[in-house]
């Protein structure tokens, strides 16, 4: 079961991780002599401001993905960038310490997914372009056909091929609400965890079931350009604080907006409500600033646990829907298992066996990485009620930053744990190196010492 | 500034004749242009550094590096303004492992160069030749 010239493939939804595997194919599949014809549907229309428009995500691009994206020779145009970020400021209840990365260079970027937040359409034109457009218009470049139209439903051909049923449009409509659109030799579903394209490939019944999965809060808070740089400069301000509910929370300059993600278990409004109320926050919101009550705001679902059979005879899931990254760099998730995908395919043939060799082995990678991952934030959930602690790690941090010969382990630990730089496997290396954690139990105890604490 | 201030920019930027990587250090590094070009030269020894090639947006540059931990073999420095982003060698060479296609990427972009230098070669020696010195 390979592909070959001329052979059909179907890419349901037009993210990143659709629009990366049609284009990966595709190119892939054109370095070895095939020439694929695929349809990618998506009919989201990314230009548009608001849900309409928007793929639900914080709109981070990690530094290993940038520098990935280079040297494969993807550079961003300048239009899609919104900031561009040169710290992290680590705010805990017991103070906030600035990260710094070792070189002298800005290599991470924020972006709007879509055509940016509820309302910014007033500004015309936009002065930002769509990511997610700009990703669909590379696998259009390459000869994808983009078909924006909502798929319905997916069965098989009595040879076992995938069958592609559109929602009918309106002026569409007849006795039967769908449309037979066509017989494919190959289905990636890259339907995300948010619409009921899940749904779509669990009929299939190949026995696939969607990740576990948790809520998060995302909201674009505008502030205006000059408030959000005087107070957030190019930093992106992680929040590690007590507030029931929440794991960590993160503000990222976006030209005119703040973008606010809240992480936890069960974020809702009232998890929300609270977090924005804290004091640390607060003070990073303009005097006398309030929350509006209403800002273009999500709650997406976020994949916080491994799928179970992604893959089938001549099907495949990609990004969300299948293996991504616990809590951070989602899209360098899918650009990863995007190439892994396509990459199987075009090598190892596109039955059920050749995706468990090719394309499985990388999910469980990542997702037993995701397992420590876990494991890091559950420690970090039990030391955040330990006071002395939370100021001996940042005296840790303090004193690495102001050493310029210092390695700064520990810095590079958390660097790399909201950058999405690293692996948790490598996090977890650095964070437990014998020099860290002496200093972290020096630090502490002069935390216990009566009248010793740092400030 | 030399590009647009107003819009945020990644990487990071040097001026006309700025120095990126000189030829003889050890790094741990390779540069994507994102914008702008570089010169890279070598010194012979004269009084004149001998000009190699001229890199624009897309190219990369320092990557014999990566392969071995040789000093840099030339000097690249900034032609008119530059903005470039560098790639490390830990990370490259695990996504390396990770993704053929990367790999097969850079070792394209090599025997492009390859093939430039073997050109250059040949019709070194055939001025040679005429010049009756080989």
């Amino acid at each position: 079961m390979e592909l070959t010239s001329g052979a059909r493939v179907a890419v349901i939804g037009g993210g990143p991780a659709g629009a990366l595997s049609a284009y990966f194919l595709v190119d892939l599949a054109r370095q070895t002599g095939i020439e694929l014809q695929v349809d990618l549907f998506e009919p989201r229309e990314f230009t548009l401001t608001g849900p309409a428009g928007c793929n639900m995500c914080g709109g981070v691009i990690s530094e290993s993905l940038m520098q990935k994206m280079a040297a494969e020779g993807i550079i961003l145009p300048k239009e899609l960038l919104l900031d561009a970020i040169d710290s992290y400021v680590l705010h805990t209840d017991s103070g906030a310490e600035a990260i710094r990365p070792i070189h002298d260079e800005m290599r991470i970027a924020s972006i709007f997914r879509g055509a940016g937040p509820l309302g910014a359409e007033s500004q015309h034109p936009l002065p930002w372009s769509s990511f997610d457009h700009y990703l669909l218009g590379m696998a259009t470049g390459v000869g994808v056909r983009h078909i924006p139209r909502r798929v319905r439903r997916l069965d098989r051909d009595p040879e076992g091929r995938p069958r592609v049923h559109l929602q009918a449009a309106r002026g569409e409509e007849s006795a039967d609400p769908e449309l037979p659109f066509g017989v494919y030799d190959l289905l990636i579903g890259c339907v995300g965890l948010n619409g009921s394209g899940v749904r779509l490939f669990e009929e299939l019944g190949f026995g696939y079931r969607p990740p576990k999965t948790d809520r998060a809060w995302v909201a674009e808070l505008y502030m205006g350009a000059e408030e959000v740089h005087r107070r957030l400069g190019h930093a992106m301000h992680i929040f590690l604080l007590n507030v029931p509910g929440m794991k960590f929370a993160a503000l990222t300059p976006k030209g005119h907006y703040a973008t606010f993600i809240i992480l936890g278990e069960g974020v809702n409004e009232e998890v929300a409500r609270r977090v924005c109320h804290s004091p640390r926050i607060r003070e990073l919101f303009p005097e006398g600033w309030e929350t509006p009550v209403r800002p273009c705001h999500c709650q997406p679902r976020i994949n916080i646990g491994p799928p179970h059979r992604p893959f089938a005879d001549r099907v495949v899931l990609v990004g969300d829907c299948a293996t991504s990254r616990l809590y951070k760099d989602g899209i360098g998730a899918a650009y990863r298992m995007a190439k892994v995908c396509a990459y199987t395919a075009v090598t190892r043939g596109i039955s059920a066996e050749a995706f468990r060799q090719g394309y499985w082995p990388a999910c469980e990678e990542m997702d037993q990485d995701n397992a420590l991952g876990h494991l890091l934030f559950s420690m970090d959930g039990l030391l955040r009620h330990f006071a002395p602690f939370r100021r001996a790690m940042m005296a840790v941090i303090r004193a690495e930053q102001v050493r310029p010969a210092d390695p700064r382990r520990l810095s590079s630990a958390l660097w790399d744990t909201f950058t999405g730089s690293a692996s948790y496997r490598l996090i977890f290396r650095r964070a437990l190196h014998p020099v860290v954690l002496f200093r972290l139990l020096v630090a502490t105890l002069r935390e216990l010492l009566p009248g010793r604490r740092s400030h | 500034m030399l590009f647009d201030s107003e819009k945020p920019s990644l990487g990071r930027e040097y001026a006309d004749g700025e120095v990126i990587l000189r030829e003889g250090e050890i790094s741990d590094c390779m540069y994507v242009i994102l914008e702008g070009r570089v010169e890279v030269v070598v010194d012979d020894g004269g009084l004149q550094p001998f000009h190699l090639a001229v890199l624009g947006k897309d190219d990369f540059f320092g990557e014999m590096s990566l392969f071995s931990d040789l000093p840099r073999v030339a000097t690249v420095r900034s032609l008119g303004g530059v903005r470039v982003m560098s790639v490390d060698k830990r990370g490259l060479l695990r996504w390396l492992g990770d993704d053929p296609s990367l790999s097969m990427r850079i070792m394209l972009k090599m025997v492009d160069r390859i093939r430039l230098l073997i050109s250059e070669v040949v019709c070194l020696r055939k001025k040679l030749r005429e010049h009756g010195i080989v």
